[in-house]
């Protein structure tokens, strides 16, 4: 007799393969358990990637899951990270054609999706400056919400995003050019804005760690422009930790 | 065998009727707080830190008694368990605090692969001994009894040796675990593959039946389908009718995970549940 082991391989093979043997009855209706898998794949791909789907439309959707999932099959037993590589795939599958933009709107659903199910720390207040000492401002480091997502493309996808929220949207001219911006949670779900590119930079800086300073001086800021963006980040509730480094 | 703590010691669920703790009903859920008896959640979707879902999850909690559902271990794998899945799973047990946990008598990966179903066990001895190894080591590192629910077939393993009730019956034996009992499933199961459904209930250990799930099923030409989007059809209250008569009041879950309706249409069904299991209380007595 066939041990378990095997008997789960030719199951498997036969779900991968409507030609593979396996020893079971009715046959026929392993094509129950073959749709089972590609509807739960393709349904779990389109919740998560809601405006690529969109864009595309169910047909082309339905072909873009089938090659995904034959690319990269799932490797857990929980769906949530099903999607991580959908944007990797999408890159190379559209590399240099008219719709490349779509693995960019990718990467920025994807960001939403890990963004929706991250905790919510509580923020401190802008008066939170006045613990340090003048001399100690320049040596500042950020902690920034865990939910916060930075996202840079080289097409228009915040805006592409924004568009479809509703149905029949228009087109977005992908020539209008690059942006940036922040996926954070909010109690109704993720929100997303499109940032200025020095305030993106400032941003970034402070996410990997850099002083305040540091992030000062990356982003090309002067003073009045410091000021109006760390007000943003406290109105924002983005900053839930400031701590000052140690002198070089 | 270690002793296992039941979930006793929890606010335990009444032998009542509950709903399925889905998206669609969290908000109209915790404004209303209906009469359920528990509600019921699906075990991955609460293995994050944050999110919508875990706030709702926690706000029920302080309402309502909980089972957590899971899915996603395929503890009747041959390759074996995902550790970090389950330590998930635990995590999941210490923030929510259910008073039942259960999984699925099942498997779902291969060689690597997860299919992400609940894919059919060959009902061998070999098969029995995996699966309440892999439950047993489940309940040890939980530190909680299992309940292990029979999944909905399409197909049946030319190899299998035992009855599926048997089968289920050998994993409680040897695990500690309990029951699960999917009537809907049952009916599925025994209309696809010529099972006599009533010899299934007869043949199951009485005692280890600690829950019971109901369910909507559809019909796609001879093969009857597992999609819990329609109400409980009458062959199925039926059998829940005959389930209960042996089993006894036990908790009892109206699953509705497609075509999701109104909380209303929920709670009615779970309503004529509560009513069922009023009766064969009236019966006991």
């Amino acid at each position: 007799m066939a041990s378990l082991r095997e008997l789960q391989g030719a199951f498997a093979a036969a779900l991968r393969d409507p030609a593979a043997a396996c020893a079971v009855l009715p046959p026929a209706n392993m094509s129950v358990y073959r749709n089972n898998a590609s509807v739960t794949f393709r349904e779990t791909l389109a919740h998560t990637f809601p405006v690529v789907h969109r864009r595309v439309g169910d047909d082309y959707f339905r072909q873009l899951a089938v090659l995904y999932r034959a690319g990269f099959p799932s490797s857990s037993g929980d769906l949530h990270g099903f999607g991580r590589d959908f944007p990797a795939f999408l890159a190379e599958y559209l590399d240099g054609g008219d719709y490349a933009w779509l693995a960019d709107l990718a990467r920025l659903e994807w960001l939403r999706a890990e963004c929706s199910v991250e905790k919510t720390v509580s923020a401190l207040g802008a008066e939170a400056l006045g613990n340090y000492a003048s001399a100690e401002l320049e040596r500042l480091e950020f902690a920034l919400q865990p939910s916060l997502r930075l996202h840079s493309s080289s097409y228009p996808v915040f805006t592409v995003w924004q568009a479809n929220q509703s149905e029949n949207a228009s087109p977005v001219d992908q020539s209008t050019g690059n942006e940036q911006g922040m996926v954070l949670a909010r109690d109704d779900g993720p929100e997303l804005a499109s940032l200025a590119p020095r305030l993106f930079s400032f941003l970034s800086a402070l996410q990997s760690r850099a002083t305040l300073g540091d992030a000062m001086t990356t982003a090309g800021f002067g003073e009045q422009e410091l000021l109006e963006a760390l007000a943003f980040l406290f109105r924002q509730g983005m900053v839930c930790g400031l701590s000052v480094r140690a002198p070089a | 065998m270690s002793h296992l703590d039941t979930g006793a010691n929890l606010e335990p669920i009444p032998a009542r009727a509950g709903i399925g703790f889905r998206a669609a009903h969290h908000e109209a859920l915790l404004a209303e707080l209906p009469p359920v008896g528990f509600i019921e959640a699906h075990t991955e979707n609460y293995f994050h830190e944050g999110g919508a879902a875990v706030r709702a999850l926690l706000r029920a909690r302080a309402n309502y008694a909980l089972s957590l559902h899971g899915v996603g271990l395929g503890l009747g794998s041959a390759d074996g368990v995902d550790r970090e899945h389950l330590a998930r799973v635990r995590r999941a047990v210490q923030r929510f605090e259910p008073a039942l946990i259960s999984e699925h008598a099942c498997w779902g990966h291969a060689g690597g692969e997860y299919f992400n179903d609940l894919l059919p066990l060959p009902y061998t001895e070999e098969a029995a001994r995996v699966l309440a190894r892999q439950v047993s080591e489940t309940q040890d590192f939980l530190g909680r009894q299992l309940l292990i629910e029979n999944v909905s077939a399409y197909v049946t393993f030319a190899d299998s040796q035992l009855t599926e009730w048997d089968f289920l019956g050998e994993v409680v034996a040897r695990s500690g675990c309990g029951l699960l009992l999917d009537v809907n499933n049952v009916y599925v199961s025994a209309g696809n593959l010529g099972l006599d459904a009533r010899a299934f209930i007869a043949g199951l250990p009485r005692a280890a039946v600690r829950e019971i799930h109901l369910a909507g099923h559809a019909r796609n030409g001879a093969v009857l389908i597992d999609n819990h989007g329609s109400p409980v059809c009458e062959a199925v209250w039926d059998l829940y009718c005959h389930a209960i008569a042996r089993f006894g009041p036990v908790p009892t879950l109206i699953e509705w995970d497609t075509d999701i309706p109104p909380l209303a249409t929920l709670v009615a069904e779970s309503a004529r549940a509560d009513q069922l299991l009023k009766d064969c209380r009236g019966l006991a007595a």
